[in-house]
């Protein structure tokens, strides 16, 4: 988070001064171009210091010429420069290799993982928010109440314990014990408006509610301490007096004016970690065995399925640029003097 | 001129509780005001007039609050409203404009929003109508093509310009009261004076009242009728501007007055009162400005009570100046 932050609040991150939006962000594209082929490099090196895959694709019991004629099939045999040149060259093509295991494309299995992650990772996303800022806020305009004493000791507790932990905790309480909840996998899914989501049906509802409440738990916590900062600096400023003056009612202080002030902050930070939320269900999918991308990474590290996992370092880093973009952008819409700079030329 | 009473003021006390005890930040304020009338408050920094003018609009926030006295206004003990109660006078019959126009209004709303919740929060009116009603204003404070500034973020006006603003929300419900807290400190001399000059022909034109808050007593001398003098959270002197600049009685005002730039002639030092304001938790036993009076004996160490120079000039001193000379005058 804290380098997300660092990166979007770099001079580099935010719309200059005088630039039209559109060079903006054709800046930013060029600059993501570099960083992603920078990360390939990195990560095709890396990948090719820890075991050899073929180990885990042959019968340890294969003569020696059967095993060689798989490590040419996959290419494996050739120095790892050539390697990396063939894989750079399918790369730019939108091929990123295909999968050791599964023998099919590695950007095809990943498409068919992504939805339900990302269903994992939005509805975590929403809990977060509508859960963490109301909260925040209350604590927030109530420094001293006892509610603030709890939820802000909630919200500690939130931040230390770890996920994984608090995933197996939830699966023995609401599944095991109390029988209420499924205790794996997605459930039946529907399609709506186009999307395929388990969120529309009741049975994949009840399948979703655990694994988006372990993803979102610390995102609640993060939420709270955000908003909560956010309004105790903000209801100290003088618009918010002024706007008290006025005679405006509490509730529309803080809708109209508190919110949209609180929220820029909020939203930089959510954006970011949204991607963290995709990058890092990792841990969630694999104890909710949902089928996502989480799994499948992990699945494909553990049998060194060399394509998976470099094609999935890749999307990560690639969501990562993106978001950065679009909070930008959303940041712009957001806060009218950020506009301004960005509509001058 | 008769005019009726507005705001009446008793034995006003605002405290601040801190670890080492409650700190009144206004001590036994006793202030009236009439319908139309200006009064201009003058302090240094500290001397607790910004909290004198929350206090009237029942805007002391914890961990400060009204502990005594009485502020009636338009014949109403107004000390004990409940919040709703100060919702429909705040912004409504009594309106307060801050020191800094920069800050004052909300950075991510439009202008025209800001000003149309104003009278929204006290009026049933569509927004249509209320949008006829703020470009009027506008009009009014000598905004000119009013349509564009209420379409525009704070931030795309001039610090002159969003002062207007808020003076044009401030008298949008045309308010019995306006407290005006150092309004133009914050802008440059020739948009201070012009703003100066349109608050008093504004408030002369709807009829308001105003408390104008200043540290400047140049400025105040230009728009009150009567002038308060504030020191260490009491008023030490009040009077008609006229007189009481002709006159002043107690030492501190006369210090004021002789520090002041305009007073002094060129090419000399400038003079200043010596010392500082004395701290609210350790303030003297008798007068409060005693230790930086040169006219002080153990005669001071009693509080000085309120005595009468002349019909409405009052002063807290036991040796006040100028007393000779106003009796003189009435015999």
């Amino acid at each position: 988070m804290n380098e997300g932050l660092a990166r979007r609040m770099s001079a580099a991150g935010q719309p200059a001064k005088g630039t039209p939006m559109l060079a903006f962000v054709l800046r930013r594209v060029m600059q993501s171009v570099v960083v992603l082929f920078v990360m390939s490099l990195v990560v095709f090196s890396m990948i090719n210091l820890v075991g050899d895959p073929v180990d885990m694709l042959v019968n340890p019991e294969s003569l020696p010429e059967e095993i060689d004629r798989v490590r040419r099939d996959f290419g494996l045999d050739q120095p790892v420069h050539v390697q990396y040149w063939k894989f750079l060259l399918g790369a730019i093509s939108g091929d990123l290799g295909k999968s050791f295991i599964f023998g099919r494309p590695a950007l095809a299995l990943m498409a068919e993982r992504f939805p339900a992650t990302l269903e994992l990772a939005t509805s975590a996303l929403v809990i977060s928010v509508t859960v963490g800022l109301p909260l925040g806020v209350y604590a927030g305009l109530r420094p001293d109440g006892w509610g603030t004493r709890i939820i802000m000791g909630g919200s500690v507790l939130g931040i230390s314990i770890p996920t994984f932990w608090l995933g197996l905790m939830m699966i023995i309480v609401f599944s095991v014990v109390l029988g209420w909840l499924p205790v794996s996998g997605r459930g039946e899914t529907s399609r709506f408006l186009g999307i395929e989501s388990s969120a529309f049906t009741l049975d994949g509802l009840r399948h979703l509610v655990l694994p988006a409440t372990n993803l979102a738990l610390f995102k609640i916590a993060m939420v709270i301490r955000l908003a909560r900062a956010g309004t105790v600096e903000v209801m100290a400023l003088d618009f918010i007096r002024f706007a008290r003056a006025k005679g405006l009612a509490p509730r529309r202080i803080v809708l109209a004016h508190l919110m949209p002030n609180i929220l820029i902050p909020i939203v930089t930070v959510l954006g970011i970690e949204f991607g963290t939320l995709i990058a890092f269900a990792t841990v969630t999918e694999s104890i909710f065995a949902w089928p996502g991308l989480g799994k499948l990474v992990i699945d494909a590290i553990v049998n060194l399925d060399r394509p998976i996992v470099v094609a999935y370092l890749l999307f990560v880093v690639t969501l990562f640029l993106v978001l950065n973009l679009v909070v930008d952008i959303i940041y712009a819409l957001l806060d009218p003097r950020v506009r301004l700079q960005g509509d001058e030329t | 001129m008769t005019r009726t009473g507005l705001l009446s003021i008793q034995g006003l006390r605002t405290e601040f509780s801190t670890p080492d005890g409650p700190l009144a930040a206004v001590n036994g304020v006793d202030l009236e005001i009439a319908r139309g009338d200006v009064l201009g408050i003058v302090g240094e920094s500290g001397s607790g007039k910004t909290v004198l003018g929350l206090s009237i609009m029942g805007l002391v926030d914890r961990p400060g609050r009204v502990t005594a006295g009485r502020i009636a206004f338009d014949g109403t003990d107004v000390t004990a409203f409940s919040e709703a109660q100060w919702q429909g006078l705040r912004g409504n019959r009594i309106a307060m404009i801050f020191q800094d126009p920069t800050t004052s209004l909300n950075p991510v709303q439009r202008i025209g929003t800001q000003m149309i919740e104003a009278i929204q929060a006290h009026r049933d009116i569509s927004s249509g109508a209320a949008w006829q009603i703020v470009r009027e204003a506008m009009v009014r404070v000598g905004i000119n093509s009013p349509d564009e500034r209420l379409a525009a973020y704070p931030h795309q006006l001039s610090g002159g310009m969003r002062q207007r603003v808020v003076i044009a929300i401030a008298l949008l419900n045309e308010p019995d009261l306006i407290i005006a807290d150092e309004p133009t400190t914050a802008l440059d001399v020739t948009v201070q004076s012009q703003i100066l000059r349109d608050m008093r022909r504004l408030c002369r034109d709807s009829g308001s009242a105003l408390i104008w808050i200043s540290h400047d007593l140049g400025v105040v001398a230009q728009i009150a009728h009567r002038v308060a003098v504030m020191y260490a959270g009491r008023i030490v002197e009040q009077g008609a501007t006229m007189e009481l600049l002709k006159s002043p009685s107690h030492p501190y005002t006369a210090g004021l007055m002789a520090s002041m730039p305009a007073n002094s002639p060129r090419g000399q030092r400038l003079v200043s009162i010596p010392g500082g304001l004395p701290q609210l938790s350790n303030m003297p036993k008798g007068c409060s400005f005693a230790p930086r009076c040169t006219r002080a004996t153990e005669a001071c160490e009693v509080p000085p009570d309120l005595s009468f120079i002349s019909p409405g000039h009052g002063v807290r001193c036991v040796f006040p100046l100028h007393v000779g000379a106003a009796l003189a005058e009435r015999n």
